[in-house]
């Protein structure tokens, strides 16, 4: 374990308390770009090899209990993601487009916590989408845990949530989506 | 054209297996999933980009993860289950060259008025070891006055 100053530890402590309710990002809903539709719907199927006929077929859809076409349920998080800038991806470690401000995870990086490993990810689904509803989504940071002992090596498990809405503010669905922070020990960052 | 039949909630034991789904993970999957999800990390896409982060090849993003394992439910359970819940933790890199397997097994059943509710338990494994794990929750109309 590296030995830092009380001070230290304990400013990393009350930041990272302070992070627990914080948005993700600008704080404001992302609004998906374009509202659920067919193309983008016969894409996800065609990639992923879906045959089912309610995304697809309309007039099988038509005498399911959906009544019609649907979104496939796990396209959700799709919907609302950023149109990216292809020119200069790379360089930005992937992130689709320009970071505005500097992110919350920043406190783990500045602490030497400097890997990141997703470990879960969790759907509720309220109802099924259908073509031309148009969906946003607001992700809060909704716990941190304590320093946990990994396999890779020290971290803190982050825990954001994220919450979809139709355009009258419905919550249609709720994404739990976890994180590990952590100094990389004795395997490469 | 061939249409697909749901399972009738009635059949559905706890004890009883998923229909199995293998998938051939080629860099031309791994490339199609991630843009069709909207996902333009370059690990899912620029092998020179994996490379430079340490991974041998490209890997599958999470999000199709999640895509098939909605494939895996409803190919089984027919187009008119609905996914309600999908809580999964993510295991090794499901790399390009691969082949995932999903399996699931049914946990617990339940029915609340016409609509039947089955929990399941399901995981994808590669030659690494368990990609994915977790529990999905879907719900199937069931007839009301069931015995």
């Amino acid at each position: 374990m590296n030995a830092e100053p009380n001070d230290a530890s304990a400013n990393f402590a009350h930041a990272v308390a302070a992070l627990v309710g914080r948005p993700v990002g600008s704080g404001k809903a992302s609004v998906a770009p374009d509202p659920v539709n067919q193309p983008m719907i016969r894409h996800w199927a065609a990639a992923f090899e879906d045959a089912n006929p309610v995304y697809t077929d309309p007039e099988f859809a038509a005498g399911t209990r959906f009544g019609g076409i649907v979104a496939p349920p796990l396209m959700l998080q799709t919907w609302t993601m950023a149109t990216p800038m292809i020119t200069g991806i790379a360089e930005r470690g992937g992130a689709p487009v320009p970071s505005e401000g500097t992110s919350p995870m920043t406190v783990f990086d500045e602490a030497g916590f400097v890997g990141t490993l997703a470990s879960n990810s969790e759907f509720e689904i309220m109802r099924y989408l259908r073509i031309g509803e148009t969906i946003s989504a607001t992700t809060i940071i909704e716990s941190v845990s304590e320093q946990k002992k990994t396999r890779i090596g020290p971290g803190h498990f982050v825990t954001w949530v994220t919450t979809y809405v139709d355009d009258s503010g419905e919550t249609v669905g709720i994404q739990r989506f976890r994180i590990l922070k952590f100094k990389p020990e004795g395997v490469p960052a | 054209m061939n249409t697909p039949n749901t399972l009738d909630f009635n059949q559905v034991k706890v004890g009883d297996e998923l229909t199995p789904l293998s998938i051939d993970v080629t860099a031309t999957v791994v490339v199609a999933g991630a843009i069709a999800t909207r996902d333009f990390m370059p690990v899912h896409h620029d092998r020179n980009y994996a490379n430079k982060q340490g991974a041998p090849e490209i890997f599958m993003n999470i999000l199709s993860d999640t895509a098939y394992c909605s494939r895996f439910l409803t190919d089984w359970a027919g187009p008119e289950a609905m996914v309600r819940k999908l809580s999964i933790r993510l295991g090794v890199p499901a790399f390009a060259g691969s082949t995932l397997t999903y399996t699931g097994t049914v946990t617990a059943v339940s029915q609340r008025g016409t609509e039947g509710t089955i929990e399941i338990s399901l995981r994808a494994t590669n030659d690494l070891g368990d990609h994915v794990s977790g529990v999905a929750v879907i719900g199937l109309p069931a007839s009301g006055a069931s015995a």
